[in-house]
């Protein structure tokens, strides 16, 4: 196990070394789309209580910090891959060093983990302070850690398998941005047309919300959620291993 | 005794294209083997499936005995690859460059400082440990892919066309850089299309074409299956032909005999005649 993490280590050096010198910056931009979301949806569309019997800032917090683990997870570890792959050729350093396959996967996922941490952990502070619906536990920080985990995994398939920035820009416009919007991040999916709602169901942000939703209003553990989540992470990692393996990116 | 990289008729297809095609060939340990071939003839090609990076479609390869794609972890773990493309990560500095390679090759912490100070004495990079990658220019940014990829201490080092793009004053760093290493005990596999280079630095030479080895041996046993002395005459429209000798009496009296007005040069055979010869072209 020490060597596994250490090999994991190695892996993200070179992504924690260039986030260590940029830190500012990516903390601005990791924190803007959150807060904008908070301000739009928060304040600006919705007041009152939800039919969930807490307040709609309290619903859409966790949403939105649902929302900022899929896309920092996902963009942040999708366009480091492609970039090193197809700009830089350092993925192949990688691939020949003689590292286990499974830590090349999961160091790649730090980087997505990472910045999934550093914008959630201020939202839910900022959440925390605006309503005291929310409460701050170590299972709903393990539960974002998971959920940037898994998004991150998917964002290491995309920048092994996309050949360019604009097929990146289309997989995330085709797949991130309308999970972002529809998955029960800012509504709840019950809302919508009962087929809607069941395709819905079957998508992981769908189970991000519910679970960190959860956490965060004091529900305890969503377990159907954490399944079909972990079913995901499983699948993720599983076909990023044959890709690196196989060498089919 | 069977060479320490092996590689048994080897074919790789794009398509239709037949990049490598049945290549075999058998390195001895501790020469410096060059794979000489014009662009686009499939060296890179044949040096991605030498060191793991790509799967051959038929024909095995073997490094000290084992089977690359059997075993690539043992195989990575003995090798060390210079890419044509720098490889090194642009946006963090040189130091955090090595650090990352040593992690990733298993070079325990405590041993990573001491590792980084000698290999960059070395080549000389102690000035530019502390600066951005993308801030450096082609010369120094080989160095530090060099730095990087034998921080490890390889038995075997892989160089794809090392000089490519580098002045005249990096590339003599360079290549005095890997008669040190070669004189250390480690055996190097480098392609290029100089043939200045391949004379230089090689003891044996492969000369590959459109993707099949068409000559394998030193540069010597190479030159000797063309002549030792070439006759070159080139006529007022710049058309060169070449003729080969065994002796230079032979070759002086050949070239005594143009009279008709060509500039007429006797000069010791090259890899590039044998390369001509072979191939009916030039690198």
């Amino acid at each position: 196990m020490a060597g596994f993490l250490r090999e994991v280590y190695g892996i993200a050096y070179a992504d924690l070394a260039f986030l260590k010198r940029n830190i500012v910056t990516t903390l601005i931009s990791s924190l803007v789309s959150p807060i904008l979301y908070l301000i739009a949806f928060g304040y600006g569309m919705r007041a009152g209580d939800t039919e969930a019997g807490v307040s709609y800032i309290a619903y859409v917090v966790p949403g939105i910090v649902a929302i900022s683990s899929m896309t920092a997870g996902f963009s942040s570890t999708a366009q480091k891959i492609l970039i090193q792959r197809l700009f830089h050729s350092s993925f192949d350093e990688m691939v020949l060093s003689s590292v286990r396959i499974s830590s090349i996967v999961v160091g790649k996922s730090v980087i997505g983990m990472v910045r999934g941490l550093m914008g959630t952990s201020i939202m839910l502070a900022i959440g925390c302070l605006l309503t005291p619906e929310l409460i701050l536990s170590a299972p709903l920080i393990l539960s974002v850690v998971f959920c940037c985990f898994t998004f991150a995994l998917l964002g290491v398939m995309a920048g092994l398998l996309v050949d360019s920035t604009p097929t990146l820009n289309m997989v995330t416009s085709l797949v991130i941005l309308p999970m972002t919007f529809m998955c029960g991040t800012l509504f709840s999916i019950d809302s919508l047309p009962d087929f809607a709602g069941k395709i819905l169901w079957a998508l992981p942000l769908t189970h991000s919300s519910q679970l960190i939703r959860s956490f965060a209003l004091g529900h305890g553990l969503e377990w159907v959620s954490l399944l079909v989540l972990s079913i995901y992470a499983a699948a993720f990692f599983a076909i990023d291993h044959y890709i690196i393996r196989n060498q089919k990116y | 005794m069977e060479g320490i990289i092996v590689a048994d008729g080897i074919v790789k297809r794009f398509g239709d294209l037949v990049a490598v095609d049945n290549v075999s060939l058998s390195i001895k340990k501790g020469e410096i083997f060059g794979f000489l071939g014009p662009n686009g003839a499939g060296k890179t090609t044949t040096i991605r499936m030498l060191t793991t990076m790509s799967r051959p479609d038929s024909g095995t390869v073997r490094i000290s005995g084992k089977d690359v794609y059997g075993d690539y972890r043992s195989a990575r773990q003995s090798i060390g690859v210079i890419q044509q493309l720098n490889s090194l990560e642009k946006d963090i500095t040189v130091r955090e460059n090595i650090k990352h390679h040593a992690l990733m090759k298993g070079i325990p912490s405590k041993e990573i400082k001491g590792r980084t100070e000698e290999m960059t004495e070395v080549m000389g990079l102690g000035d530019h440990l502390d600066k951005l990658v993308r801030n450096l220019s082609g010369g120094w940014k080989k160095r530090a892919s060099i730095v990087c990829s034998i921080i490890h201490r390889p038995r075997i080092l892989f160089m794809d066309e090392p000089t490519a793009g580098l002045d005249t004053q990096s590339r003599n760093a360079l290549w005095k850089l890997i008669r040190k290493l070669n004189a250390s005990g480690t055996t190097i596999f480098m392609t290029t299309h100089y043939i200045s280079e391949a004379e230089a630095l090689c003891d044996r030479v492969g000369i590959v074409n459109k993707g099949k080895l068409v000559a394998l041996g030193t540069k010597e046993d190479l030159k000797k299956t063309v002549g030792r002395f070439a006759v070159e005459s080139v006529d007022a429209a710049g058309d060169t032909e070449v003729r080969y000798f065994e002796n230079r009496t032979d070759a002086k009296g050949y070239s005594d005999g143009i009279d008709d007005g060509r500039s007429v040069t006797i000069r010791a055979v090259s890899l590039e005649d044998v390369f001509l010869e072979l191939t009916g072209r030039r690198i």
